[in-house]
């Protein structure tokens, strides 16, 4: 069973950097953003066409980005690094500025570089590492009011406030929408894979914002008609896993692949480049601080530490996800160099086996060369929580007789 | 079997030693330099044998040049550290693991003593006496293998400190760095003690990026400096007021500038009057003050006098080679063994790492927090690459710098990730040949030989 709209979507994105060229021969800008709390909306409004810069996959422009960027970046940095410095990405070749936060400091470095070796306009805004301080939040509303004048500037106009309003708008259905989708992915029977709404939800990173809402309304029509009342069972006779840990952008598809491969069925996620995101996000106040400060108030990045583990957010979400999904296992995707989500596997695990869910740590690389070493894992993890599902199936018949 | 060559003071130069002032120290007593002697030549060589193996590949051997009086107590500082501590820390001075390269003035105002990583593993190692240099890097290896398991291969040596830590080699009552751009692991080792069954207090000053012309920035750091203080305070005991402050900042700004105005004398001298291991010595001086400022700064004036001194007479440092190519080194918490650099022909001439912190003074008026907080933002290395590297240009012509060397530490993301960069633009801007290292010994002094072949190959090129 396909969904119609997942088509037209993919065909859209084809079509999309010719589209950005001509938006821009008509004197629009697009800006590339990287980051993990950079306030699209403010983009959005200013009138400029906002595209997230997130490429992965590619071991050769790893290769090309290390040549600037050493080899001890991670590996997602030097990627970007690389597809700068080849410039041949479609819609990196479509950029006019760039906006990068301070999330990630790999981030912050890689803004540095990119500036300086390939002469691109970047604009950073600082992010606190001590986020949830109310003096980190002034501070934070301070540099979202900078981060927006720097855009003014090259906007050459203010934001105007009902503007703002408008996209803020636009965007929360987004949001609203891609959740009420998510659902249908996690379903028995499911009509949609979470593959397929991981595509769905990255081709928002570069599609126009307007046009995309309508792509997911329209989607969620179409599951609504196919499903009506989608309802997530945990014992569905698959090994219903859950992907955690650093991001796996556009043209990374390796994990995923051996994971549906060996017969394991992905049932959700808390990357940065997938659902996570969108959650939560609350923006109580029409100004630039106001949605930068919804953008922090998210369920944190990893690359911002948090000191005390009972009350980390970061796992109390990873739980709520887990039991949303009812997701028998973990599957922790960890990527070379990326310390912040690397540094937290094995803690990670030891909490959710407090849980009784296991994690499987995957630390890699774009290179293929660990395909078969990585599969031979997954395979194994996989059969393990059938068989495990399998025992407590047994035990509950027992108990049962 | 193997024959260590063992490195001793020559006796010669005993009744010349003596006859220098001793040390003071912050808690009102003194060393004399007859104790220091005794201690030196005959105490530590049995408790730290590793210290006085005199083998080319021990990068923390000490300087050959016995003659430089000042270098001896700078080791005696070292070597008792452990003691020092332990003695505070026993009588309830809180002991906190800091950043490296940062000013000191908070903690030690605050009444506690910063421990840098580095340090920590140095008294972590010195837990253990009567150890040979080999059987002290495998205890050294041992921990940060330990640390490895529990977090990450990908983690920089720095792992080790924190694993001393989780392990209890060594008691450290706080753990409270500075955040700053020097470091990528800092935050994230600091993250994992959260779920150790120690529960050791953990705290974080945090450090803006790209904070050029946003007073917010200082006004952030300068809440989290009083947050940081009052933890420190309440551990120690001490009433902080802004004189107590002051008074820090002033002793601390003393040992800076004293620092600097060697720098000067030194650079602008006809030949270098110190060779790189004791010129380097006097930066860590100024900058973690080895557990005690007034002793560092005491030394610091001492040394200054004896510099002096040599360059009035033009003596040129022991082990300095005739024609010595100068290198500028940059990067993070590794630099090249001085003595291979010297056997080829190179002398150290600077370094970005700690100059950087001890060339902004403090201002000694007005609101304490806020000039600390200001001081940090203002660290050349901790700006924005490009700025960086333009001081660094600077301070190379400055040193008359032939060549430089960036070196990194494997796991180090945020140095490694600009080293390129600063290696082009200090090259542009300066008009000198540069090469950047990534190190990966990871704290052996075995394998050392990819790391310095090529830095001899680059001096041979220079």
């Amino acid at each position: 069973m396909s969904i119609k709209t997942l088509e037209k979507v993919r065909k859209r994105l084809e079509e999309r950097p010719e589209e950005l060229k001509r938006a821009r021969e008509d004197g629009r800008k697009v800006v590339g953003w990287v980051g993990y709390n950079v306030p699209e909306e403010i983009i959005h409004a200013l009138g400029f066409i906002p595209v997230r810069i997130a490429v992965g996959g590619d071991d050769r422009l790893v290769e090309v980005g290390a040549r600037y960027a050493s080899s001890k970046t991670c590996v997602f940095i030097r990627e970007i690094v690389g597809a700068f410095a080849e410039n041949q990405d479609p819609f990196i070749q479509q950029t006019d500025f760039l906006a990068f936060d301070a999330t990630c400091l790999q981030n912050y470095r890689a803004a540095e570089v990119i500036e300086y070796f390939f002469k691109k306009d970047v604009v950073v805004l600082g992010v606190p590492r001590n986020f949830d301080w109310d003096e980190a939040k002034q501070y934070f509303a301070h540099e979202a009011n900078e981060f927006t004048r720097l855009l003014e500037e090259r906007a050459e106009a203010p934001l105007d406030a009902s503007r703002l309003a408008e996209s803020v708008a636009l965007y929360n259905d987004i949001r609203k929408t891609l959740k009420s989708i998510y659902v249908f992915q996690a379903a028995k029977d499911n009509v949609i894979s979470w593959e397929e709404v991981y595509d769905l939800i990255q081709a928002g990173e570069l599609l126009d914002k307007q046009e995309y809402l309508s792509l997911l309304q329209q989607t969620l029509a179409e599951l609504q008609e196919l499903q009506q009342n989608p309802v997530i069972e945990g014992d569905d006779g698959n090994s219903r896993l859950f992907i955690s840990g650093s991001l796996i952008p556009r043209g990374d598809r390796k994990l995923i692949g051996i994971i549906k491969s060996v017969g394991g069925r992905i049932v959700g996620d808390d990357l940065w480049s997938g659902i996570l995101p969108h959650l939560d996000l609350d923006i109580k106040e029409i100004s630039p601080a106001g949605v930068a400060l919804a953008y922090l108030n998210r369920t944190p990045h990893a690359a911002l530490p948090y000191l005390d583990l009972a009350s980390d957010k970061r796992l109390k979400k990873l739980h709520e996800l887990l039991s949303e999904s009812k997701a028998q296992g973990v599957i922790y995707h960890t990527l070379r160099y990326c310390d912040p989500f690397t540094f937290k596997a094995k803690e990670t695990k030891n909490v959710l086996a407090k849980s009784g869910i296991p994690l499987l740590e995957i630390h890699t690389e774009y290179a293929g060369s660990d395909y078969e070493a990585m599969k031979t894992r997954v395979e194994a993890f996989v059969e393990m929580i059938k068989i495990k599902s399998e025992i407590t199936e047994e035990e509950g018949v027992l108990a049962d007789a | 079997m193997v024959t260590i060559s063992r490195f001793s003071y020559p006796e010669e130069i005993k009744d010349k030693f003596v006859a220098t002032p001793g040390l003071k120290f912050k808690d009102g007593s003194t060393v004399s330099s007859a104790e220091i002697w005794e201690f030196m030549t005959k105490e530590a060589p049995l408790r730290f044998p590793y210290a006085f193996d005199a083998g080319a590949n021990n990068i923390g051997r000490f300087s050959d040049d016995v003659h430089f009086l000042s270098g001896i107590k700078r080791g005696y500082l070292t070597l008792t550290l452990k003691d020092r501590v332990m003695k505070q820390h026993a009588a309830g001075t809180p002991t906190v693991l800091v950043q490296g390269g940062q000013a000191m003035d908070a903690y030690y105002a605050a009444g506690g003593i910063p421990v840098r990583p580095g340090l920590v593993m140095q008294w972590a190692r010195n837990m253990e006496e009567g150890l040979s240099l080999r059987q002290s890097e495998t205890l050294g290896l041992n921990i940060l293998e330990s640390g490895r398991r529990k977090i990450s291969i990908d983690a920089c040596n720095q792992i080790a400190a924190h694993a001393a830590i989780d392990n209890k080699v060594v008691p450290i009552d706080l753990i409270a760095p500075f955040l700053c751009l020097r470091c990528s692991d800092m935050s994230f080792l600091v993250e994992t003690h959260r779920n150790r069954v120690h529960d050791i207090p953990r705290y974080m000053v945090d450090y803006p990026v790209d904070h050029e012309n946003k007073p917010w920035a200082a006004e952030y750091i300068a809440a989290e400096l009083r947050e940081l203080i009052d933890k420190i305070a309440k551990l120690s005991g001490r009433k902080i007021t802004d004189e107590v402050l002051f008074n820090e900042i002033k002793l601390e700004n003393r040992g800076r500038r004293l620092a600097t105005e060697i720098a000067d004398l030194w650079w602008e001298a006809e030949n270098p009057p110190t060779n790189s291991t004791d010129f380097f010595g006097i930066a860590f001086l100024a900058n973690d003050f080895v557990g005690d400022p007034v002793a560092s700064v005491d030394l610091l004036e001492q040394s200054k006098k004896e510099i002096e001194e040599r360059i009035k007479n033009n003596v040129k440092g022991f082990g300095v080679p005739d024609h010595a190519k100068r290198l500028f080194i940059c990067g993070s918490c590794v630099g090249p063994n001085a003595h291979h650099a010297q056997t080829a022909g190179a002398i150290f001439v600077g370094r970005d790492d700690s100059w950087s912190c001890i060339s902004v003074p403090v201002e000694e008026e007005g609101d304490p927090y806020l000039n600390i907080a200001k001081s940090m933002l203002a660290y050349p290395y901790e700006q924005r690459t490009e700025k960086r590297a333009e001081w660094t240009a600077e301070m190379v012509k400055r040193s008359r710098a032939d060549g430089v060397i960036f070196m990194y530490q494997w796991g180090c993301n945020y140095q490694s990730g600009v080293a390129r960069m600063i290696s082009d633009i200090v090259k542009e801007r300066a008009g000198v040949v540069t090469t950047f290292v990534e190190v990966g010994e990871l704290g052996r002094s075995e394998a050392t030989e990819q790391s310095t072949n090529r830095v001899e190959a680059f001096i041979e090129m220079v």
